[in-house]
């Protein structure tokens, strides 16, 4: 058993804020072998959210190894050297908990809300997954048939469902964001049992986690469970790799057709966006919310409701970590083409990139902000996410209390400033969905 | 922004409490907290409307729900209007435009909704006056413009043909039809036609009937106590005029007699949307409430489930298999469903039938009892975070009149419960040989192994039967052509007509679109113009043995495979020409279109290419073909030109437009000359 050091540090942080967003206390420590653990006390309900941030996502796979880290999401409720197979999901609901786990480009989350009083067996339970999970066969081949379907379910079967991979294959020539997260399916099939227990060795480690404890808890009582249960899981590799790899800037449009089983046309297009962590992110969320946020946004109001051309018209910065896209989707309405829609979509960014935004729309804008903040934070399981992704993320757990100031710090001209920079014609990508003139229907 | 940090020195306890964990079991929980069930304030203003408040301050957020209780209501022709309501109210009131509302609700970064029985605002608690002055302008005032209704006719249609592609849009149209009928308010749905039939006045007829505080409730949550929300409630919600709000009652459905296997053929499909479905009665108030939520999380409730473990984790079929036992106080629905791997559908029916039946036959263990009682306590407990929850429970106690301790004694009376309670729902409830099995998927892949179940009926994406009807033994293909000949004039009055120019006029969004076309049969020459607004958007012209099709101003020659296919539509009559292109005839049985009879024929080109010709039983004439290549044309209105059968009027449907092109035929004329300029 490895000794503690006494030289470790607990910082409870007490931020205050000017605003309305309520501030969020937390304690947090770095344990000997590299696992950050952040605590949350809120007694107000008798549940606790438990969750664990590996710094591993699609983009730290091997290029021929594609879907990985998506992989694992299943692979880790398998069971442990200690968990019997099928076991995991029984026992976090049988106790009265909820569990579940995503994968991104950046992260793979898992997570568990439990009655407070099931707070130790979530952290053992969480720990033997990170110690000693249990690979085998069964389980792989298993998961890959799971995989199989869930592929068909969210993406092949589903009316638009590849417009995210589709558009990130083209808006990346160079970095690992161009493969989807669920991966290639003849990789998953052509990957031996080894080659997942290497992956787990190079990054489900406590160096490259972030444990978060949220809810009914005291903190001495949880920091001392959760050194119990981690303290003694080996720290893996000095340092893991991490794509350094920059996107160059296009220098002309990408622009293709895609058919698929719909009816209705749907446009894409997508720009690509700087590093979540870059300043200009909340500019450019604001600038989201200018175009499509609510029914008086600016396209909203004029594509859906007064043209009408438009059945609906969003614009999502999926910001990720190396910088991800600003990602503008619209459905045609009825008898409209496609053509027409979109150059009413570019006369739109183009006012911006003219005009600007007025001062009364841009204090809409702080006012959705705000709100939005301030919703952000209302569930144990929320809050112990935010708090885990400002960690890894932001390099600051206490960043979840200074984000709306983050955003308070963007000025007016600055969405007319990074409408023009980024919303550029030049580079993005253009994606027509259009109806497969496929088989005779009867 | 200021932080101050406190560094603080690890205690020696710390160190002490992680020495030895066992690995090897579980941890014992540590004593349970009681799960505290905060009350609700309540209120009734004089005019009916029940008000909840539950004060939270944790967020300085506010929120006022408004909630109407009254039966469900059959639409009948103008299915879909209730799905408008909501919009409606929110398209304007006498005192503000749509642009003002949506404006001034998104100023305050406020979220209004609104729909058939409900108006929902929230807001920081800085700006709840003017959230309540806009929730109540629209519950007062609404002015429902005939253009708000158009434009939301519109995105229906829209919608509606963006759903007969979605396949889990499908399967839940053909569940409710096949579970409640089409004359039931949960079994009804809505059509182009019914969209089209809605008018300001019935929207306005509902609002008047049903928008009535008596039949309300409000449930004020957040940042706010009572003797606030009380002085918000009356200046707010007094004012509200209370009418007498009319009840419906409806037949009950009942589970079929026996299983009902039904195939939706959807040949894009590349896994199965696999549902065992059947109504039955089951309600919050109900006796069996809680047995039949404990019966349902072990059979599909959850990813510990029955269904999910066999499914998913032990075969690989699907992504996820669930099941519901739903609750409503008119009827509900029992549900299993799964998207799955279409070389498994009919195994993953199998097993799920399998499962439904084990479990009603040998019932549950004390384990799975003792783990579902577990979880749906602790989601139960997990659910009062929400402060909205509790005021939830108060309204629920009111509308669907619940003991008032149902909620406060829920922990209880669900750990009373016992394996033969459980076993006793479910033989009352499951009923695996009683069930309608849907499926969404390919037919050509799957419908044979689906035969197993029983018969196959088949319906259509909008849930409607498919119907075939077979055919008298003397009819051939060759008398359905002849019949048709003879209906449109003759054979040899036919033949006499070598070229033809024809033009027809549709209109699409208000826009004119003229469809020109020109045949020249001696030449084996034809060319089909597409224009807009005076500029051709598209042109096919097939001559000197190739043809083109030019759009956008982009022309393609078209591959050998394509010419061949592009020729069978280059004759005014094709049917006079079968023969000599070595085309191959096939008669398919008596389909309905568009209510009438009609052969149907499936006519193959030398290079496999097919259409499918649909001749009517009575008249003869042609009432509709299709090919993958341009769609479905349906043809009516017949008038005689030049002593011919001609179809004045053609629709087209076609997966490359979105909604029925309705084309006029306005000029045509036979034997015309085809000049050079002609076919450019």
């Amino acid at each position: 058993m490895r000794k503690l050091s006494l030289s470790l540090v607990l910082s409870a942080i007490l931020a205050i804020s000017a605003h309305a967003q309520t501030k969020i206390e937390f304690k947090e420590v770095t344990l000997d072998n590299g696992l950050h653990v952040v605590m949350h006390k809120d007694n107000s309900t008798p549940i606790v959210a438990v969750s664990v941030l590996y710094h591993v996502g699609s983009k730290n796979e091997n290029p021929e190894r594609t879907g990985f880290a998506h992989f694992f999401e299943h692979l880790l409720f398998e069971g442990t050297e200690n968990i019997g197979r099928g076991e995991y999901m029984n026992k976090i609901q049988s106790i009265g908990g909820t569990l579940n786990a995503f994968t991104s480009n950046d992260i793979t989350y898992y997570y568990e809300v439990v009655p407070s009083n099931q707070l130790e067996t979530a952290l053992y339970m969480e720990s033997e997954r990170m110690l000693h999970p249990k690979i085998d066969q069964v389980g792989v081949d298993t998961q890959r048939e799971v995989i199989k379907e869930e592929k068909r379910q969210s993406y092949d079967n589903r009316p638009y469902g590849t417009i995210l991979p589709e558009t990130m294959k083209r808006a990346f020539q160079k970095h690992p964001y161009q493969w989807p997260v669920i991966g290639s399916m003849e990789h998953l099939d052509l990957a031996q049992l080894q080659e997942f227990m290497d992956f787990h060795k190079s990054y489900y480690v406590p160096n490259n986690a972030v444990l978060t404890i949220a809810g009914d808890i005291e903190y001495d009582q949880a920091e001392e469970w959760a050194r119990a249960y981690f303290e003694e899981i080996p720290k893996g590799p000095e340092s893991f790799y991490r794509p350094d790899v920059k996107e160059p800037k296009k220098s002309e449009e990408i622009r293709d057709i895609i058919y698929d089983n719909i009816q209705i046309p749907a446009i894409v297009q997508s720009y690509n966006l700087p590093p979540k962590s870059h300043k200009d992110s909340y500019a450019l969320s604001m600038l989201s919310t200018y175009l499509t946020g609510g029914n008086s946004s600016l396209m909203t109001k004029e594509l859906v409701d007064n043209q009408q051309k438009a059945l609906a018209v969003a614009a999502i910065p999926l910001d990720l970590e190396d910088g991800g896209v600003f990602l503008m989707y619209s459905i045609a309405n009825m008898g409209i083409e496609p053509a027409d829609l979109e150059g009413e979509i570019d006369n739109l960014i183009s006012k911006v990139q003219e005009e600007g935004v007025n001062e009364r729309d841009f204090q809409k804008l702080q006012n959705i902000i705000e709100n939005n903040l301030v919703s952000k934070n209302s569930s144990m399981a929320g809050i112990a996410q935010n708090l885990s992704q400002a960690k890894v993320f932001f390099g600051d757990t206490n960043y979840i209390n200074e984000e709306l100031s983050k955003y308070r710090e963007v000025k007016r001209e600055d969405l007319q400033r990074v409408a023009k920079e980024y919303l550029t014609l030049d580079g993005r990508v253009v994606l027509y969905y259009l109806p497969k003139s496929a088989e005779t229907t009867e | 922004m200021k932080k101050i940090f406190i560094a603080i020195l690890l205690f020696a306890s710390v160190q002490a409490g992680f020495a030895q964990v066992d690995r090897s079991t579980y941890p014992e929980p540590a004593p349970a907290r009681e799960i505290q069930l905060g009350d609700a304030d309540s209120f009734t203003l004089e005019n009916g409307l029940k008000v909840f408040v539950v004060k939270n301050d944790k967020l300085p957020r506010v929120a006022f729900s408004l909630v109407l209780e009254r039966d469900p209501i059959l639409e009948g022709d103008k299915a879909g209007m209730l799905g408008m309501i909501g919009e409606m109210l929110k398209g304007g009131t006498s005192n503000r435009t749509k642009d003002q509302l949506d404006e001034e609700i998104d100023f305050i970064g406020a979220s209004i909704n609104a729909g058939s029985t409900s108006i929902f605002a929230s807001s920081l608690k800085k700006h709840q006056d003017k959230a309540l002055d806009l929730m109540t302008d629209i519950l007062y005032n609404p002015i429902f413009p005939e253009e708000e209704l158009d434009k939301l006719k519109k995105q229906n249609l829209t919608g509606l043909a963006a759903s007969k592609d979605e396949p889990n849009a499908i399967v839940s149209r053909l569940n409710s039809i096949l579970n409640f009928g089409d004359n039931h308010p949960y079994g009804e749905n809505e059509t182009e036609t019914t969209i089209k039939n809605i008018e300001v006045e019935d929207i306005k007829a509902y609002y008047e009937t049903y928008f009535r505080p008596n039949i309300a409730y409000l449930a004020i949550v957040g940042d706010i106590d009572k003797a606030e929300a009380e002085k918000l409630a009356n200046t707010y919600f007094a004012k509200w005029e209370k009418k007498e709000v009319p009840s419906k009652s409806y037949d009950k459905p009942s589970a079929p007699e026996n299983n009902v296997i039904a195939l939706v053929d959807r040949a894009a499909s590349v896994q199965s949307v696999v549902n065992v479905t059947y109504p039955l009665e089951m309600s919050l108030s109900h006796p069996d409430y809680l047995t039949t939520r404990v019966l349902n999380y072990i059979l599909g409730g959850g990813s510990s489930s029955r269904l999910f473990m066999n499914l998913r984790e032990d075969k690989g079929y699907t992504y996820g298999a669930y099941s519901s036992i739903g609750a409503d106080k008119v009827m509900a629905t029992f549900r299993a469903t799964a998207n799955v791997k279409q070389t498994a559908t009919d195994s993953a029916i199998t097993e799920i039938i399998y499962e439904i039946k084990n479990l009603r036959d040998n019932g549950v263990t004390a384990e799975e009892l003792e783990a579902a009682k577990a979880n749906l306590s602790g989601s139960f407990g997990r659910s009062l975070e929400s402060p909205s929850t509790i005021a939830n429970f108060a309204i629920n106690t009111e509308r669907y009149g619940l003991s008032d301790d149902f909620y406060s004694t829920y922990l209880q009376k669900l750990s009373a419960l016992t394996v033969e309670d459980i076993n006793k729902a479910a033989k009352d409830y499951l009923k695996p040989e009683n069930a309608y099995i849907t499926v969404v998927g390919n037919g050509n892949e799957i419908a044979e192994s689906l035969m197993a179940f029983g018969e196959v009926q088949k319906f259509d994406n909008m849930g409607q039967p498919e119907r075939t009807i077979a055919i008298d033994g003397d009819i051939d293909a060759e008398s359905v052509i002849q019949n048709y000949l003879e209906a449109i004039g003759g054979a040899d009055k036919a033949k006499e007509i070598k070229t033809s120019k024809m033009e027809s006029v549709a209109e699409i969004q208000g826009m004119k679109l003229g469809m020109s076309y020109i045949y020249d049969e001696q030449n084996q020459a034809f060319s089909n113009k597409v224009s807009m607004m005076g500029n051709v958007a598209s042109h096919t012209l097939i001559k000197d043995g190739k043809a083109t099709v030019t759009a956008m101003g982009q022309s393609q020659e078209l591959t050998d495979e394509q010419y061949e296919a592009a020729k069978m539509s280059m004759f005014i009559f094709p049917e006079l020409h079968y023969e000599m292109m070595g085309y191959s005839l096939e008669l398919d049985g008596i389909r309905e279109i568009e209510g009438e009879q009609a052969f149907k024929m499936v006519v193959s080109n030398p290079t496999g290419a097919t259409t499918i010709n649909y001749y009517s039983v009575d008249s003869g004439l042609k009432l509709k073909s299709e090919s993958a290549e341009t769609g479905e044309m349906f043809f009516s209105d017949y008038e005689e030109v030049e002593g011919i059968k001609y179809p004045m009027m053609m629709i087209l449907k076609s997966p490359m437009i979105p909604m029925p092109l309705e084309a006029k035929v306005e000029k045509v004329a036979f034997n015309v000359t085809i000049s050079e300029d002609d076919l450019k």
